[in-house]
């Protein structure tokens, strides 16, 4: 493989580059796939819930978005390359790079997120994390549905956090909207299957690009076990 | 100006003085009323919320913390349908939730009120009881008793309370 910007490479290069996808790469590790679908399914459910009164079932998918997002920020320092926030989160001047050649149909996929890619990822873990601790000081309007930790805020400080809860979920859900938004894109404009590397965790590649480190389960399977006894211990408003 | 930035303006103004005029249709004593009826609404939130919060708790409070709570929201659910004199809709101006289905279906909402008022009494009596399962039982017959009433006749704006 070239050291070039891919917006270097003569278009001669580019179509040998792409008839050169023999192999299929490893991109995405087990866990980063099982926590993306889960991510993706329980917000949808939250959404359901929320939206419908059914807070009972609202609380357990918070529960599960609470320990996805832990677990995510977890691998993202401990977990496989692509995972890692020290090798998708880019600096200015790369992410400008990549913005500026967006338009371009011919540019080769990302081994892993791309740079700007890596933006929707931070604000969109943020943003979640953000929903979720003030859905946990959230009061319902009758007072008897709340958040695990509201025994912590008054009457009218949770209602307000409810508020907020709701206000900041409109503002997750136009970033997931262009998120989806975004895989269309890649998928009509530049004819980049990302759904696909999510699924099998795989993407066409050659031989010659850098395999993926991937880190060991056990590793993922111990922040598991500490995240759930965390969210457990806030699931009971830390009264033990 | 032009003729039809005149009238633009004119309508504007309009416009303006008509919204004001709603604003001060609803007298001191309406806006009052809603203003004393919000404040009641949210002492009984606070005291479910204070009854659940301590269910959540290895120790119940009950002399200190339920049994007062209890008491509030059974001295305040004996009167609310009282809190909803004709005039104090949102039809007058006065911000509220309070939807106009409430003096149009009259008769569903005191029978919902009423209800409240029951489930209320019941609670009062399960706080008494000094147990657990039937006060936490008894509180979510109480939330949904408050629901039933929401769903039908409180709008679900999401910005404030008010």
């Amino acid at each position: 493989m070239t050291s070039k910007p891919f917006h270097d490479l003569s278009k001669a290069y580019r179509m040998e580059l792409a008839h050169a996808y023999t192999t299929d790469l490893k991109v995405w590790d087990l866990p980063v796939r099982i926590m993306h679908w889960i991510l993706a399914i329980a917000i949808g459910v939250c959404w359901w819930t929320g939206a419908n009164h059914q807070l009972e079932y609202h609380f357990y998918s918070g529960y599960v978005i609470l320990w996805t997002v832990l677990m995510r920020l977890y691998w993202g320092l401990v977990g496989s390359s692509t995972a890692r926030f020290s090798n998708f989160v880019r600096g200015p001047k790369a992410i400008v790079n990549y913005a500026s050649a967006l338009h371009r149909r011919d540019t080769p996929p990302s081994h892993g997120h791309n740079a700007l890619g890596a933006i929707a990822i931070i604000i969109m873990l943020g943003l979640v994390l953000t929903v979720v601790i003030l859905g946990l000081f959230s009061v319902d309007v009758d007072g008897f549905y709340s958040g695990a930790l509201s025994s912590y805020v008054t009457f009218e400080q949770g209602r307000h956090l409810a508020h907020l809860h709701q206000k900041w979920l409109d503002v997750l859900l136009w970033v997931i909207a262009l998120h989806i938004a975004a895989v269309f894109f890649y998928f009509i404009y530049k004819q980049q299957n990302l759904v696909g590397p999510m699924l099998s965790g795989k993407r066409p590649g050659d031989g010659g690009e850098a395999e993926m480190k991937i880190a060991p389960l056990s590793r993922f399977a111990i922040g598991g076990v500490i995240a759930a006894a965390l969210v457990w211990a806030v699931s009971n408003g830390f009264y033990f | 100006m032009s003729s039809s930035g005149f009238r633009i303006a004119v309508a504007a103004v309009c416009a303006g003085f008509s919204l004001w005029a709603m604003e001060a249709a609803a007298g001191p004593p309406e806006v009052a009323q809603v203003k004393s009826r919000q404040d009641k609404f949210r002492d009984m939130g606070g005291a479910l919320k204070a009854i659940v919060d301590e269910l959540r708790k290895q120790t119940v409070d009950w002399d200190n913390i339920v049994a007062p709570n209890a008491q509030t929201i059974k001295d305040r659910s004996g009167y609310l349908i009282n809190w909803f004199p004709k005039g104090t809709g949102p039809e007058g101006g006065v911000k509220t939730h309070a939807l106009p289905a409430i003096w149009q279906t009259n008769d569903d909402f005191v029978r919902l009120g009423k209800t409240a008022e029951a489930e209320a009494v019941k609670l009062n009596q399960a706080a008494l009881g000094k147990d657990r399962n039937a006060l936490r039982a008894q509180a979510e017959a109480m939330s949904k008793a408050c629901k039933a009433c929401h769903d039908s006749y409180r709008s679900p704006e999401r910005d404030n309370d008010e």
